[in-house]
């Protein structure tokens, strides 16, 4: 179900969940928005994609939540301490609003990225008005890469078969890719050449405003999704107010 | 329909010494079936790339004289008006490919869109053209994923629903298997049926005399002759060109037989045939009754 919302209205999600938190100015905001996302990402049952870059994300924070735990310019009270080691209650929390913030931003960006199929972001990135160069520039990298890396074996294999050695030691290989990327490169130059000759006669270069052949259809859950986060951003901007007026 | 004239074309490869094109002058009528033929540097892809603005407007280089299609000079248009008039395929299928859609139906959609079509034609002109090119259960597939032939037919599927006046093939099955190759020239016919002008590069001789009402014959970038298939192949000079005559053709003058009507040799199958007499009836003589 997450699957088939408008592109549009996981980006308009990705915007609230970031401005609202930092409009109200709680952690427990945040928190809360991270909370939403791991429920619609649990719905998408795309949960578990988020773990190799959590893991690594949770390592740098976790440096940050150690240096700024023990030399914090704002540190005073003690938390605790690891030997001689002295961590103080004002760095970590300092560290744990940074912690929340990029969870909360890497698990907003998360929705779009993993329930969204690659070339249905990128249309509707052109028609937020993104150069459609540069679209097809990012999704043509989806498709090319593959096929560069079956022309890559293609060659190894007919350079095997004619006798050459390319596996073994690492000499034997780095002497056998030399012969190897030159027909890739000069293969992708001709290509690359050939292509932009075929984009061009079917209208690339055209000045005339682009249609789309998927109409990215607005369901009755984007419509209900989008109310309730206007809502919530609202909300959080009445809050704001009333936080200055006291 | 639009008319496809050449005055005087002249061209020059940027860094190049030679002229690829030399004085070339033309005039082919709405609904014809041309065929080039030449040896390989003769400048046929050249002159193809000339008709859609290919040349001089993506390779700059030295122009002289015009190409108008209509009322359109190509050298003054954008390739982008050029293209809903003159639609070209290339050799290779697989740099024809956009490498940014993930279906055929999708790809065939690449032009329309770029045209700013509205949806339901879109729609509309996709399904037309795979099913002409017979390639419509195929639509789902990843466009990478498709047999060198089906893989051209989806080029040309592409260009025909821009619904072009010429489509141009520059040797569009000489990297394909004999049985791709087949599916190509069965799709090029069906073309040709509907209306479109078609202009082709091949070197498989038999094809170009089955299906061309005009030859042009180019050497070192020059016209040499623009005529019937039966005159041109029915010169004597085809070996000074690098060009080898039709197998029936090369029989019949080897045996002196010519067509009493046209006065040129005979140059194709059929036409061989009825002009040794030779017919069904007289090959099963008791088959019949
Ligand atoms: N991109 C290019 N740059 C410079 N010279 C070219 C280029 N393409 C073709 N030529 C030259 O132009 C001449 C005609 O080539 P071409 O039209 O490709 O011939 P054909 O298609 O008949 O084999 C040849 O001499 C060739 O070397
Ligand atoms: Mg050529």
């Amino acid at each position: 179900m997450i699957h088939k919302l408008d592109p549009n209205s996981k980006i308009i999600y990705i915007f609230v969940a970031n401005i609202a938190p930092a409009l109200i100015g709680a952690r427990m905001a945040t928190a809360s928005f991270i909370l939403i996302s791991i429920v619609i990402l649990t719905i998408g049952k795309v949960l578990h994609k988020t773990a190799p870059m959590l893991e690594f994300s949770g390592l740098i924070l976790l440096t940050v939540a150690i240096i700024q735990g023990i030399f914090h310019q704002g540190n005073t009270t003690v938390a605790f301490a690891l030997g001689s080691v002295v961590f103080y209650k004002e760095g970590l929390m300092f560290a744990l609003g940074i912690a929340l913030n990029v969870i909360n931003i890497l698990m907003s960006f998360s929705i779009l990225v993993l329930t969204t199929k690659p070339s249905d972001m990128v249309e509707t990135f052109v028609h937020m008005g993104l150069s459609p160069r540069l679209g097809y520039v990012m999704s043509s990298v989806f498709q090319i890469i593959p096929q560069m890396t079956k022309t890559m074996a293609t060659i190894t294999d007919a350079q095997r078969s004619r006798g050459m050695e390319t596996e073994g030691k690492l000499k034997t290989r780095i002497k056998a890719f030399f012969p190897l990327i030159s027909p890739v490169v000069m293969n992708s130059l001709i290509s690359t050449k050939e292509r932009a000759i075929a984009l061009e006669v079917r209208g690339f270069g055209s000045k005339q405003k682009k249609t789309f052949l998927n109409d990215l259809q607005k369901t009755r859950y984007d419509d209900i999704f989008r109310f309730v986060l206007i809502l919530i951003l609202i909300l959080s901007i009445f809050w704001r107010v009333l936080i200055w007026l006291k | 329909m639009a008319k496809i004239v050449a005055e005087h074309l002249k061209y020059k490869y940027p860094l190049s010494e030679k002229l690829a094109l030399y004085d070339i002058s033309f005039t082919i009528e709405p609904g014809e079936f041309i065929g080039i033929i030449g040896e390989n540097n003769a400048g046929k892809s050249t002159l193809c790339q000339a008709m859609v603005g290919i040349v001089p407007n993506f390779y700059k280089g030295a122009y002289g004289g015009k190409v108008l299609i209509g009322d359109m000079e190509i050298a003054k248009s954008n390739i982008s008006d050029i293209c809903k008039k003159v639609g070209i395929v290339f050799q290779n299928p697989f740099n024809q490919v956009t490498g940014c859609k993930l279906t055929v139906y999708e790809e065939v959609a690449f032009g329309l869109e770029n045209m700013g079509l509205p949806r339901s034609e879109m729609i509309d002109r996709i399904d037309y053209s795979l099913k002409l090119l017979d390639i419509y259960k195929y639509k789902d597939r990843n466009p990478f994923d498709l047999s060198g032939g089906q893989m051209q037919r989806m080029a040309i599927a592409s260009i025909i629903a821009m619904r072009p006046e010429v489509i141009i093939l520059d040797e569009p099955t000489s990297q394909l298997d004999p049985q791709g190759s087949e599916e190509v020239f069965r799709a090029v016919q069906n073309l040709s049926r509907e209306g479109i002008t078609i202009i082709m590069v091949e070197h498989k001789m038999e094809k170009i005399a089955e299906y061309s009402d005009r030859v042009m014959l180019l050497h070192e970038g020059k016209l040499i002759a623009f005529e019937t298939p039966e005159k041109i192949f029915s010169r004597d000079d085809l070996d000074c060109y690098g060009v080898t005559a039709p197998a029936y053709t090369r029989i019949c003058k080897s045996l002196g037989i010519k067509n009493k009507k046209t006065g040129f040799y005979p140059v194709t199958l059929e036409e061989t045939k009825s002009l040794i007499g030779f017919s069904e009836k007289e090959r099963c003589p008791y088959d019949q009754n």
